[in-house]
């Protein structure tokens, strides 16, 4: 229910969505441009682009989750919503985690277009974005409801995240080299589990600890 | 004899170095209005929020309807707190709104309740809140109220932007509050205090 209400008001207002659409095509364009025409060069690119570009765009539109409350001033009506405040985070995970599988999808797009990604491959790509998506979103919606009352949430959040964050886009980045340079499918399904095990777990020690971080 | 309605005891909160409420003590029974007066900064609006289980106070206790105020997560739903200015989705037309708002509380309503409370509270449909004036977020709250039926309403300066027909609305909504359950309001206006409350309690002597 959070999160259908997120994606309407994202929806009417765009400004989110606009932002990190708009970043990734410009993060797209300028490492393109950097890494040069070689085809070589850009294979090897372009796992590590595509999660670069999805880890910072993920920040925007993890920001943008908690802005909703923060620029309306509607954080304590949803704290007074009946029932457990970890059903607050899990709207608005899932409300990022839509947006970032859309994202990263489109991303997907791009990436292939531009540096080689074998989209012959996609379900396998498709897998690690959603298994490194998750990852991601779920430490990035932790941190950004940790920050949300503080002025200069947008910097912490970043300084937060991305230490937290590097053992997932390690894993993706690998899994996605390996589906990129055609390596052996176990070899993948081992970052796979990797990424799984990161999910599990940091999933788990979000939901427990929100309650006490979201509170005054 | 019954638990009171609303339990804070021996409440110290602070802010910072800076201590807003001192071990402050207030019993609320049902069927009371209790007006919170004081100066600005006496932390009236702070323990309205300490009251709504928003903020945790460093020491003392709050129980609500005779309970924990830490142990009522599913009846949340039983307190509305209406903050000055009230709180809403710009971007959402008013009877958008109240739907959302009642949906998250576990209460979904039909479009036409929500057009129903604002047409009691006079207010046009259609219209995004952004365009709202100060008057007429005031009375979205109060159909907001009206709706979601509270035991416990706190309310954070409720009588201001309001005009004469507005102001009734409040009276009006306030007695109907009080009659199953309690209110507590935050209100520098001594006046308002004396025609709405049974009690009024001066914070400033507290803090």
């Amino acid at each position: 229910m959070l999160a259908l209400r997120d994606l309407r008001l994202e929806w009417r207002g765009r400004a989110g969505l606009l932002s990190a659409f708009s970043f990734i095509a410009v993060v797209l364009f300028i490492m393109g441009i950097a890494f040069g025409p070689d085809e070589a060069n850009l294979r090897r690119a372009g796992p590590g682009v595509l999660w670069v570009a999805l880890a910072f765009a993920g920040s925007m539109l993890a920001s943008r989750a908690w802005a909703l409350e923060v620029e309306n001033e509607t954080l304590d009506d949803l704290l007074l919503t009946p029932g457990s405040r970890e059903w607050i985070y899990v709207g608005k995970l899932l409300f990022l985690w839509l947006l970032m599988i859309v994202m990263g999808a489109f991303l997907l797009v791009l990436v292939a277009a531009w540096f080689y990604l074998p989209l012959a491959a996609w379900p396998q790509l498709f897998v690690t974005l959603v298994l490194g998506g998750t990852g991601y979103t779920v430490i990035a919606a932790f941190y950004a409801g940790l920050t949300v009352r503080l002025r200069a949430r947008d910097v912490l959040l970043y300084l937060l995240v991305f230490p937290m964050i590097l053992p997932v886009v390690l894993a993706a980045v690998k899994a996605t080299l390996g589906i990129a340079f055609g390596a052996e499918f176990a070899e993948i399904v081992s970052w796979w589990k990797l990424l799984g095990v990161f999910d599990v777990v940091y999933l788990t020690l979000c939901v427990l600890l929100f309650p006490g971080v979201i509170e005054g | 004899m019954a638990d009171p309605f609303v339990e804070v005891q021996n409440v110290w909160k602070r802010f910072g170095r800076q201590w807003v409420l001192r071990d402050l003590s207030l019993a609320v029974e049902r069927g009371e209005v209790v007006a919170l007066l004081g100066p600005n900064g006496v932390g009236k609006t702070t323990l309205l929020r300490v009251i709504a289980t928003l903020i945790r106070p460093q020491r003392g206790t709050v129980r609500l309807f005779g309970k924990p105020a830490r142990a009522l997560e599913a009846e949340r739903g039983r307190i509305a707190l209406v903050a000055n200015p009230p709180a809403f989705y710009r971007h959402l037309s008013g009877e958008e709104n109240l739907e959302q708002a009642l949906a998250l509380a576990g209460r979904p309503i039909a479009r036409a309740e929500a057009l129903e409370a604002m047409a009691r509270v006079g207010l046009p449909e259609g219209r995004a809140v952004a365009a709202y004036s100060s008057g007429m977020r005031k009375r979205l709250a109060l159909a907001r109220t009206l709706l979601a039926r509270p035991q416990l309403l706190l309310l954070d300066e409720p009588e201001t932007a309001l005009d004469a027909g507005g102001r009734e609305e409040l009276v009006r909504v306030i007695g109907e509050v009080a009659r199953e359950g309690a209110v507590v309001l935050a209100t520098h206006d001594h006046g308002f205090a004396a025609e709405v409350a049974t009690r009024s309690f001066a914070m400033g002597a507290q803090a």
